[in-house]
């Protein structure tokens, strides 16, 4: 075995022209590679994980918009059926105040007819009765007292009915 | 063993270190450059993903070690110093090459002479073999080399980053511990250079003793067998010495950076 200096010199020549050359040429942009690799490989994740957050927004937001919907529709089948309860009362209170408007209306019909026939009547059955008594008693009667007689006759008949 | 073809030009030179650095950094560098030829940030290709596999790898080295912080200039760091010790580990495993030189004149390289076998003949062998092909850390110089680059970093980034934890930490726990510590940093580099350049070393000297063995025939087989074996196992070895050698470095790189009193 030998120390031979030069090769001690010549190796650590040898060895700095190595690394400079590697550095220079193959090490710099390799490195510059792997980094650009890292950091698409960050974006991407970082991306991802903005999607996702997107997405779990999105969900949110349709169960929201989901949860919404029912509730209008919930809301909307109630006020009809609201609308239809105050409809239906109504039309039947109308109903109802019709029949009696009505009912009342033909009392007051029948309670006028048959004032106007007992006036009627008892005009008729006045002079009728001044024309019997006027021939069965052949006597000359003032026909409004006869009228007269007949009215408080008849008074007092309807009295004691 | 072989000898180094090591020649005189005013300084000595090893012809093998030379060639195998040449090798080495070449292999690395090739590997690198294919690797990060079509870079691609959603399709790599199989080489690149490779390649990303050991920026990846070093980095769990680093932040094994320190704040990745911190840590991330010296990633380029780490990443050649793996790469290129583990190639070189590698380098001297499949083959070998060797020449056996018995004549002085014809052991020339441009016209200067492998001293070792001037040498070994004028001292009277036969012939003299000479490796031309081995890992290039399998070079106590070599292996030294690196270990230095690492040290001279560690003791530089300590001085500028962190001067006054680096200058106290020499005079801990007390301050007649200081030679104590000189020494321990000493040892680092001495330690980290040579377990590299030992488990290399040796791991192709016993791959040069089981080729010996094949010489008497029958021991061929028992060579052929031990080969299989001690082959494999060198590519372990090889691997395991590149990952301490980085991650020792790291080690050293955070001791030096790091703030807090006690370690």
């Amino acid at each position: 075995m030998h120390f031979v200096w030069s090769s001690f010199v010549f190796t650590i020549i040898a060895f700095l022209i190595l690394y400079w050359l590697l550095n220079r040429y193959a090490f710099g942009p390799l490195f510059s590679v792997m980094e650009k690799r890292r950091e698409l490989i960050k974006q991407q994740m970082d991306e991802a994980a903005q999607t996702r957050q997107q997405a779990t927004q999105y969900v949110e937001e349709q169960k929201a918009a989901l949860q919404q919907a029912r509730k209008d529709a919930q809301d909307i089948i109630e006020q009809a059926r609201q609308t239809s309860n105050s409809q239906t009362e109504q039309l039947l209170n109308q109903a109802k105040e019709e029949s009696m408007r009505l009912k009342d209306e033909a009392a007051r019909d029948i309670e006028n007819e048959k004032n106007k026939a007992v006036a009627a009547l008892r005009s008729e059955i006045g002079a009728v009765s001044v024309q019997i008594a006027s021939k069965v008693l052949q006597k000359e009667v003032d026909a409004n007292a006869q009228e007269q007689l007949v009215d408080n006759y008849l008074k007092d008949v309807g009295i004691r009915q | 063993m072989h000898e180094s073809p090591i020649i005189d030009v005013g300084f000595k030179i090893d012809l093998s270190v030379v060639i195998m650095l040449i090798v080495t950094c070449a292999i690395v560098f090739i590997l690198a450059k294919l690797s990060t030829r079509n870079l691609s940030v959603d399709n790599p290709s199989k080489l690149q993903n490779f390649m990303e596999w050991v920026v990846e790898f070093v980095q769990g080295l680093i932040t094994s070690t320190m704040d990745y912080k911190k840590g991330r200039p010296f990633l380029s760091l780490g990443i050649t110093l793996i790469m290129f010790i583990f190639v070189g580990n590698m380098l001297g495993l499949p083959f070998g090459l060797v020449f056996d030189y018995t004549n002085a004149a014809s052991a020339t390289f441009f016209g200067h002479p492998l001293t070792p076998v001037v040498e070994g003949l004028a001292n009277g062998s036969h012939g003299v073999e000479v490796a031309w092909w081995k890992s290039p850390t399998a070079d106590a110089a070599a292996a030294m080399g690196l270990a230095l680059i690492v040290f001279v970093l560690v003791h530089y980034l300590g001085i500028v980053k962190n001067p006054k934890h680096y200058f106290a930490h020499y005079f801990k726990p007390f301050f007649f511990f200081f030679p104590i510590n000189v020494i321990e940093q000493l040892s680092k580099l001495l330690t980290h250079g040579m377990r590299l350049f030992g488990n290399i070393f040796a791991g192709e000297v016993l791959i040069a003793v089981l080729l010996k063995m094949s010489a008497v025939w029958y021991g061929a087989i028992a060579s052929v067998i031990g080969l299989v074996v001690w082959q494999g196992f060198s590519i372990f070895v090889g691997t395991i010495q590149a990952f301490v050698f980085t991650i020792l470095a790291m080690v050293y790189i955070s001791q030096s950076l790091e703030t807090d009193e006690d370690h």
